[in-house]
């Protein structure tokens, strides 16, 4: 047992004043001869010795209740290594290590470890013990045993790694494992960690443990968090076609401190090679959004990097990301036998006009297509093509399983009976009729799933419904695809479906000016380019969080590249999909080189950004949150050695000892009163 | 007279206390008892010639005066005054114990000395002869039984030296007292007789077996018998062996009162087997009433 304020166990004094009254009170006691002793000698003294021992029982409840009071004032608190050892039968306990990101700060996981070997210590010989690291998962590293010997290997064994953190999943396993033992003792949590605030949050707290278990929280943290500026977050297109960026790179900087800074130098750099350098201010608890653009990358996967200068912790002072320039491959614009000016000059036009498309555009009419060149494509664009033939029918319909991406859009050239015939099984939707408005009126584009790819930009405009739609056909979308737009009349609009390993997606009005406006709007580029870009490019991340798992294809060769992880050693994960892809998980920050024979690649991990906000979590919530408040059974008070102050003000053992002193007075002032407060003589 | 009157007052213990000699103050308590009322155990002769008188047939020969036959040949027994008509002794308990006065000016031995003196004066004026003996654990104080001018002052004089001190070993100090009076004659114990009745009893029979005839006189304090104090807690000491206790008065009383009644009780029951002419006094009593008691129960004697 600690104490936070012991200068009020000067308040034991006081003790003296029942003791002086007592002997006041004898001194008082008039000393009387009396010659008749012997008769008064003769009365039992039985009733003489109860008022003795009620006397004697009044001195010392009131002592008793004097020195509660004084202990209050003193305010005690237990700390976990104690409270461990305070249960006579043994129990079962999960030691509890945070090894994520934040306890690399200097000396913080030995810390981790020696209070971890120290609640070891504490523990009973027999005592059930599990042991348990986390950060953002949680893993079991020794399931019950009794065998110190093995823990305290498993603990001196451990190493802080590079993940955030995740109280509450820790907690939840913590439980989880204590369910599994059959034990009469006490089951005990021991959670060693920083407690740092991104952890948990009140808000998202779903989590309680039981009432019999117990949570004993040792922070290794200090009071004092130290300031730290972190890289939290970087936006980025992870593939871009053209020479130059031109998108914005959004780099986000955090000041995790209370205090402003100044000065912070951000160095952006491809290839270790700087490419711009900032000087940015942050203001205290202030984040800053830093932007690169207009800079060349080189073909291939670039290495880019953004560092801060901020001296502090400094993990999270770089940021790794990957920008990949590739060749935009071959697309095929398919139209119906023109005569005189071609349907598809708005189309190619906008298709053109974009050097960051992941195309170039051939345009040919249906019947000149040679199906056999449909494999030379990554992307056909059906634009009205009108009927086609069989064999182009069964080659796109081969091409759009083998994984190729189609475009298809209607227009007056198209038959519903011949379209659907044609294109029945990879076609998303059944075309019906087709609709014509009347003369001056038109329908628009609504009920637009502004979630998906190709309509997020127009999310915040909403002006894809200024559009006017005069032709377009009804149609019913099959099973398993997604209507992205309809109609004012609920009519499909737009509707995707996949097909094998490829993807299809059903424009059912014109891409040209016949049936809509739409090219005539400034509406039609981002359009078409966001459709494209949607239909024919692989997602690809600029960057991985660490825990998450990305895949590595195996391109044009016959088996998955050699991996080599940041800190050079050679992965050796083996997990792979079923089409032969690996399947890594990062596990620690830095570019996972890809070792592909024809090309080089790269992989960029990072750290969570927020694991470098090292503020301390509401204890108060923390306790409540997950032990069900501060007012929850005993045995499931969380105490902590963090903070004295926390602890106490946790525990508040200070308010029962009042309430067990206010009880004594009581009884005192009950059994005074009985016996008329007389006071005895020693 | 009964207690009460305009005398009784004066005779108030705590007024007495006031005089200064014992002799002026026995002389204020006894004045107003008409004479004695018992008469004497013996037919006395003392050496004072007092008269002739006729001789009679069966008159000691060892009275006649034999010169007066010589010179007139007429026969003449001569009658001496007697020096008393009998004897009596004042045994007053000086025990540590008799110092005791609760609330009041009077200690029981002080009440014991009044009550002594003025019995020695009443039974002087009526021709006996006193004695006094003062005794705590043992005797250490005797003067003989007599009637003569002057012995009042001894009488007096030794009353008031008198000291309480030390412990009573009333008992024993009756059977010490029954082995040095040999002659009869009445003797009066002032004490509180804290002692087992048993034990007095056979001092009593002792006593009564040497042929004397005995008065007790119970000298008691108020508060011996109330057991009444004010504070809650006293530290009693015992005034003999100073032994110290610590009381509780409302607790005690109640059973304290029981057991001096018993103890009073007691006493009583073992004068009136052994003949005993007992009272118990308070010292907030009137001495006449004392004196009274006493000499109405001699009336009968």
């Amino acid at each position: 047992m600690s104490f936070l304020t012991p200068l009020f166990f000067l308040g034991v004094a006081a003790l003296a004043a029942p003791v002086l009254v007592h002997l006041v009170r004898r001194t008082r006691a008039r000393r009387v001869q009396f010659p008749a002793l012997v008769f008064v000698r003769q009365v039992p003294q039985r009733t003489i010795r109860r008022r003795t021992l009620h006397n004697l029982l009044l001195l010392l409840l009131r002592c008793l209740a004097i020195l509660l009071i004084v202990i209050a004032f003193t305010r005690p608190f237990f700390s976990g290594g104690s409270a461990a050892k305070d249960n006579t039968a043994a129990g079962a306990t999960v030691i509890l290590i945070d090894n994520s990101l934040s306890m690399r700060r200097e000396g913080m996981f030995a810390e981790a470890q020696r209070r971890a070997e120290t609640a070891l210590d504490d523990a009973r010989n027999d005592e059930q013990i599990a042991l348990v690291s986390f950060d953002k998962r949680y893993t079991v590293l020794n399931r019950f045993i009794a065998d110190k010997n093995r823990v305290r290997l498993g603990i001196s064994g451990l190493s802080a790694g590079w993940d955030g953190t995740d109280y509450e999943q820790a907690l939840r396993g913590a439980e989880s494992l204590l369910g599994e033992i059959e034990t009469t003792g006490p089951k005990r949590i021991v959670m060693i960690s920083d407690f740092q605030m991104p952890g948990w949050t009140a808000a998202s707290a779903t989590f309680k443990l039981s009432n019999n278990t117990q949570l004993t929280t040792l922070d290794v943290g200090g009071n004092n968090p130290p300031p730290n500026v972190a890289i939290t977050n970087v936006e980025a297109r992870g593939v871009v076609f053209g020479q130059k960026y031109l998108d914005n790179l959004v780099v986000h900087v955090s000041n995790f401190s209370d205090t402003p800074k100044d000065h912070i130098q951000v160095d952006f750099q491809i290839n270790e090679q700087t490419v711009e350098k900032r000087d940015i201010s942050l203001n205290s608890r202030g984040s800053r959004v830093v932007e690169f653009t207009g800079f060349n990358l080189n073909e291939g996967a670039n290495r880019c990097t953004i560092d801060i200068v901020a001296g502090d912790f400094a993990p999270d002072n770089r940021f790794y990301f990957t920008l990949r320039r590739e060749t935009p491959k071959q697309a095929l614009i398919i139209e119906g036998a023109s005569r005189g000016r071609s349907d598809s000059l708005h189309l190619q036009s906008a298709l053109t006009t974009n050097d960051d498309l992941p195309f170039t555009f051939a345009l040919k009419s249906a019947g000149s297509v040679d199906p056999a060149s449909i494999s030379d494509y990554a992307l056909v664009v059906l634009n009205d093509a009108g009927p086609i033939s069989s064999a182009l029918a069964d080659t796109l319909a081969k091409f759009v399983n083998a994984g190729g991406q189609m475009i298809v859009s209607t227009g007056p050239h198209t038959q519903a009976e011949s379209f659907n015939a044609s294109l029945q099984t990879i076609a998303p939707a059944t075309l019906r009729e087709a609709v014509q408005t009347k003369a001056g009126e038109s329908v628009a584009i609504t009920e637009v799933k502004f979630d998906h790819p190709i309509f997020e930009v127009f999310q915040e405009s909403g002006r894809l419904a200024a559009a006017n739609v005069i032709g377009y056909f009804r149609s019913e979308p099959r099973a398993n695809t997604t209507v992205l737009a309809r109609f004012e009349d609920g009519s499909p609009a737009l509707v995707e479906g996949r097909t094998g390993k490829g993807r299809v997606l059903l424009f059912t009005s014109s891409l040209g000016p016949s049936w809509n406006d739409l090219p005539l709007t400034p509406l039609y580029l981002p359009f078409i380019h966001q459709m494209v870009r949607y239909a024919g490019t692989r997602e690809e991340n600029a960057w991985y969080g660490l825990g998450q798992t990305f895949t590595v294809g195996k391109r044009q060769e016959q088996a998955p590249p050699a991996i080599d992880t940041p800190g050079g050693a050679r992965l050796s994960e083996n997990r792979s999909t079923p089409d032969g892809d690996l399947l890594v998980t990062a596990r620690e920050p830095g570019f996972y080189r890809l070792r592909y024979n024809s090309q080089p690649d790269f992989a960029a991990v990072n750290i969570d950004g927020a694991e470098g906000d090292f503020t301390k979590l509401n204890f108060a919530e923390f306790a409540a949150g997950v032990t069900g408040g501060a007012g929850s059974a005993e045995g499931a008070a969380a105490n902590r050695n963090l903070s004295d102050e926390q602890v106490e003000g946790r525990q508040r053992v200070w308010w029962s000892l009042l309430l067990v002193a206010l009880l004594l007075l009581l009884a005192e002032s009950f059994l005074a009163r009985r016996t008329k407060m007389v006071k005895m003589i020693g | 007279m009964t207690p009460g009157t305009t005398a009784t007052r004066f005779l108030d213990p705590e007024l007495l206390a006031r005089v200064g000699s014992l002799e002026l103050l026995a002389r204020a308590v006894v004045e107003g008892f008409m004479s004695g009322l018992h008469r004497s155990p013996f037919t006395g002769f003392s050496t004072e010639f007092t008269e002739y008188r006729q001789y009679n047939a069966g008159d000691d020969l060892r009275y006649l005066d034999w010169r007066l036959l010589a010179r007139t040949d007429r026969y003449f027994i001569k009658k001496y005054r007697a020096d008393t008509n009998t004897q009596c002794h004042l045994l007053v308990d000086t025990s540590a114990s008799m110092n005791y006065a609760h609330e009041s000016s009077v200690t029981k031995l002080q009440y014991a000395q009044f009550l002594a003196a003025s019995l020695a004066y009443l039974l002087n004026r009526q021709q006996d002869a006193v004695g006094l003996v003062a005794f705590a654990d043992k005797v250490h104080t005797h003067v003989p039984a007599r009637n003569r001018t002057g012995h009042m002052r001894t009488i007096f004089g030794n009353l008031s030296m008198l000291e309480a001190g030390g412990e009573t070993h009333l008992a024993e100090s009756l059977h010490q007292l029954a082995e040095i009076l040999t002659r009869r004659g009445i003797v009066v114990i002032i004490s509180d007789f804290y002692d087992q009745a048993e034990r007095l009893q056979e001092a009593f029979q002792h006593l009564r077996f040497k042929g004397h005839d005995l008065v007790a006189f119970h000298v008691l304090d108020q508060n011996e018998l109330d057991f009444n104090f004010s504070e809650p807690v006293l530290l009693l000491e015992d005034a003999e062996t100073q032994e110290q206790m610590p009381v509780l008065p409302d607790v005690v009383m109640s059973g304290y009162r029981e057991r001096m009644r018993q103890h009073v009780e007691d006493m009583r029951r073992c004068a009136a087997a052994n003949h005993v002419d007992y009272e118990m006094l308070t010292t907030k009593q009137p001495l006449d009433f004392a004196l009274f008691s006493f000499l109405s129960r001699r009336a009968g004697k």
